[in-house]
């Protein structure tokens, strides 16, 4: 499974996209909603045609209170100790950051009002003041240190975005100032994640282990407070009267989960008002149920082949050549009803966060070497290609579990390498052991190339690139480039954006080039809502926005 | 006497320790030959997978020792009732535990009681409509039930009850009697079917073979009216074969309601486990399996104790 595991973001996290079946899947090849959309009279939606926004129309009114579905209980509600994304979901009601994700997937200051630069090493941050937490005490620049340095434990989930930080202090009643070691271009993105929660610090120490567990109230100053959660059963949230900023539209959300056709049921039958559907299959199998409607953001989320040092993707050409043949459209309508787009690079659309223009124009270019579906001429360079660098004498075996989504891609996968000529065989493992790929060399060891996601929880490209770095424990293929390791740490400690952004271009013009990764396609954010209800993002932003606060009526009266 | 029975109940008691003991290490040395690695699970992230992120949280959790090591601190712990924290929630595993035995519990009692009504029920019907068509009805109808495997019978009665008629709510357990009555009917429906079949026929041949006794042949030729020899005679000796039964059937429900539980969204122990294998959770899937074989321990233990009460023929033969 259940996968369901296959399963978690940013971080990478979300499980698998697709793999919602897996805990049927391991009984039954039948059955699951989630995954035959054809079986449940869904008609798939064209790729190409997909139209993706941040936000839905505003709501008109209030609302006394909302059913909403998970995919899976959250783990915890520590976010420090266990970062999942059922729980990111809950708490980015509740709990607030130094600076705040938008629906745009733009980043601006937040509970840290202002924040000056006085050299690139330096970030002075002022915290807002008049901020209360839920147990009505203030929220001081003391509490906000204390959760930087909460964060920064290397036993913490986010610990490794303080790698750059030299010192953090408090130099003033409301200030905090954080010094680096080389200038970090993506600290701000960090601290707009999970990274900036504000913590009220005697609540976290007051419940010890038991911190985020079930029973145990919120420690956050957010538009809602934590009101209940019965372990297995549901959890609650609610307005918080004392709240600084707006009042949330909708008054108490009711969070409840379930997986794969439990999931689907759920909302086909009204026991819950809307969803944000990790995987694109789920909300395939909805689309056209009476009474729902959907929305699709963007998000930094990806499919892609990431090959492997065992030899048989070895060559660049080789790599480049299987780009070339790939069928991406066809794997976005048989493998994910249309809910997925071909995609020219290995980081979602949701990651421009800035500069959108110059990046969109950046992967319009970029669709020569990965095309939507390859034309004769892309076969035909193709095949050169293989030709000139020699065809390995063993299959190329293609790593992936039984999810129907990865199914169909290793399927295109091993059709694309035959028509260029090249063996190939499709190697598949239990779910459980699926993740093992990302993490054991030795598991790897056995593969040519992995059917993979990924996404990033920041709203910057180079969130990723540095995956292609020399010495990255995620460059698989051994890719080695003096000039991509040299301009990747340039970005990385550029603060000005339109500078870093024509940076991170050239960067990933080279690493689509070498195929490091081969992209496939971006999955974007799904929304799945009552047609009675609109207001909240659509984008991934959801994760890092009080989403629920601007659920409420279509209608108004 | 007394000495005896304190002698007999010492030996019950000292067999189920022993036998839960022996099932707790093999429960744990499964977990730990299960592919994959917890360790990836623990880490927090794929962006993570360093070999030296890797090494620390073995080291953190223990993992890296030989699994005697492992099992010993986890036996240790367990005598001092600390089950330990599950390595997905850091929640108490018996909070986790707690949290949602209820629910299996409840599916499995209404279960077992919609197959002891119906089964039994069934068995009796054919039993005493012997070589009709109503016994070939009776037997054909429940051997098809039993065919269908639960979670598709899960499946079908969700779509058909639950999403086009909407009778029965489609996801959770529900609270308060009523509500969680509604909630569990559609699950402990599908849990039941497959147990209709073994049910009636015991109770169908527990039955004729009751009926072809000596003294019941007595009892008809004295003229006892044959609705009196089916009940006070027929079906009182065939009690014992029928408990036994059905109790071995509840008792494998408990380790059975997995599939049941992931189709209607329920929390109970089904889907901890299932949640916990996958990710490694060694903590959970070990509280949660003894817990299980402690369950079918119990329930099996409880029959045989039941057994001599309701057969004298057996009373004298237990020793």
């Amino acid at each position: 499974m259940t996968t369901k595991r296959p399963k978690r973001p940013p971080r990478p996290g979300p499980r698998a996209v697709g793999a919602g079946c897996a805990a049927l899947a391991l009984l039954a090849t039948a059955g699951c909603a989630g995954a035959d959309t054809s079986a449940l009279g869904g008609k798939p939606a064209d790729a190409a045609k997909l139209k993706l926004s941040p936000t839905t129309p505003p709501a008109r009114g209030q609302l006394d209170r909302a059913d909403w579905l998970l995919e899976d209980e959250p783990d915890s509600l520590d976010l420090d100790t266990q970062g999942t994304s059922a729980g990111r979901v809950v708490l980015t009601n509740v709990c607030e950051r130094l600076y705040q994700l938008q629906p745009d997937m733009s980043v601006k200051p937040f509970l840290a009002e202002k924040a000056r630069t006085p050299d690139d090493r330096t970030l002075v941050l002022t915290v807002r003041d008049g901020v209360t937490f839920h147990d009505g005490s203030k929220l001081t620049a003391a509490d906000v240190l204390w959760s930087l340095k909460r964060h920064a434990d290397p036993d913490m989930e986010q610990a490794d975005e303080f790698g750059n930080v030299k010192s953090m202090e408090r130099t003033g009643p409301r200030e905090i100032t954080v010094r680096f070691k080389e200038p970090d271009a993506l600290f701000t993105k960090a601290l707009a994640g999970d990274a900036g929660i504000v913590w009220n610090p005697r609540r976290v120490r007051a419940a010890g282990q038991e911190f985020g567990t079930p029973g145990h109230g919120d420690a956050c100053s957010g538009p809602y407070r934590l009101k209940s959660w019965k372990s297995g059963d549901s959890l609650s949230i609610e307005a918080y009267d004392g709240y600084w900023g707006k009042r949330p539209l909708t008054r108490r959300v009711d969070f409840r989960w379930a997986s794969d056709s439990a999931f689907v049921n759920a909302l086909k039958t009204g026991a819950a008002d809307g969803a944000y559907a990790e995987s694109p299959n789920t909300a395939a199998a909805l689309r056209t149920t009476k009474g729902l409607k959907q929305y699709y953001g963007p998000s930094t989320a990806s499919l892609a082949l990431i090959p492997t040092a065992r030899g048989g993707l070895k060559a660049p050409a080789v790599r480049r050549a299987l780009s070339l043949a790939l069928d991406r459209e066809g794997i976005a309508n048989s493998g994910y009803g249309g809910l997925v787009q071909p995609w020219a690079s290995p980081v979602g659309a949701g990651s421009w966060g800035y500069e959108k223009e110059h990046f969109a124009a950046a992967q319009r270019k970029l669709t020569a070497l990965a095309p939507v579906s390859p034309t004769a001429d892309d076969l035909a360079e193709a095949k050169r290609l293989v030709k000139e660098a020699g065809a390995p004498d063993d299959p190329i075996v293609i790593g992936t579990d039984s999810s129907q989504g990865r199914t169909v891609v290793a399927n295109a996968t091993r059709a694309a390498l035959q028509r260029i000529g090249l063996k190939a065989q499709i190697k598949t493992v239990p779910p459980a052991q699926f993740e093992e790929f990302y993490s054991d060399p030795g598991a790897r060891a056995d593969i040519d190339a992995l059917v993979g996601d990924w996404y990033i929880s920041k709203s910057d490209p180079m969130g990723f690139y540095d995956n292609g770095l020399s010495d990255s424990s995620n460059n698989w293929v051994g890719f080695k480039d003096a000039t991509y390791d040299r301009l990747t740490r340039r970005a990385l400690a550029t603060l000005d954006d339109e500078r870093r952004a024509r940076i991170t271009t050239d960067i990933q013009r080279r690493f689509v080039a070498a195929a490091v990764w081969i992209p496939v396609a971006q999955v974007p954010t799904a929304l799945v809502l009552s047609d009675r209800l609109t207001g909240p993002p659509a984008s991934q932003g959801y994760l890092y926005y009080p989403w629920a606060a601007e659920l409420g009526p279509r209608k108004a009266g | 006497m007394a000495l005896r029975l304190v002698l007999r109940v010492g030996r019950r008691i000292s067999g189920v320790l022993a036998t839960l003991l022996a099932a707790s290490f093999v429960i744990f040395a499964a977990v730990y030959a299960a592919p994959g690695d917890p360790a990836v699970f623990l880490a927090g992230g794929r962006d993570k997978l360093t070999p030296e992120r890797l090494a620390q949280v073995r080291a953190e959790y223990h993992l890296d020792e030989p699994l005697f090591v492992q099992y010993g601190r986890w036996l240790w712990d367990c005598v001092h009732l600390d089950l330990g924290r599950s390595f997905k929630y850091s929640d108490q595993v018996a909070d986790l535990v707690a949290a949602r035995f209820p629910t299996t519990l409840q599916l499995v009692l209404y279960a077992t009681v919609l197959f002891v009504v119906l089964g039994v029920g069934a068995g009796v019907l054919a039993a005493v409509k012997r070589s009709t068509w109503v016994d070939s009805a009776v037997v054909g109808a429940t051997t098809l039930a039993a065919s269908v495997p639960s979670f598709v019978a899960a499946i079908a009665l969700v779509s058909f009850f639950g999403v086009r008629l909407g009778w029965f709510p489609v996801t959770g357990s529900g609270s308060g009697f009523l509500d969680t009555v509604r909630h569990l009917t559609l699950p402990a429906l599908s849990l039941a079917l497959g147990a209709l079949a073994l049910v009636s026929r015991v109770t169908r041949q527990a039955m004729v073979d009751a009926a072809a006794s000596d003294h019941v042949e007595a009892a008809r030729a004295s003229g006892v009216p044959e609705r009196d020899i089916v009940r006070r005679h027929v079906l009182r000796n065939a009690l014992g074969p029928i408990v036994t039964m059905c109790g071995l059937v509840m008792a494998g429900m408990l380790a059975g309601t997995v599939v049941v539980e992931t189709a209607f969204g329920l929390s109970g122990i089904g889907s901890l486990l299932v949640g916990a294998i996958n990710t490694h959770d060694f903590p959970v899937a070990q509280a949660v399996l003894l817990l299980m074989v402690t369950g079918y321990i119990v329930v099996t233990t409880l029959v045989d104790a039941v057994h001599p009460l309701l057969d004298p023929r057996v009373q004298g033969a237990a020793r």
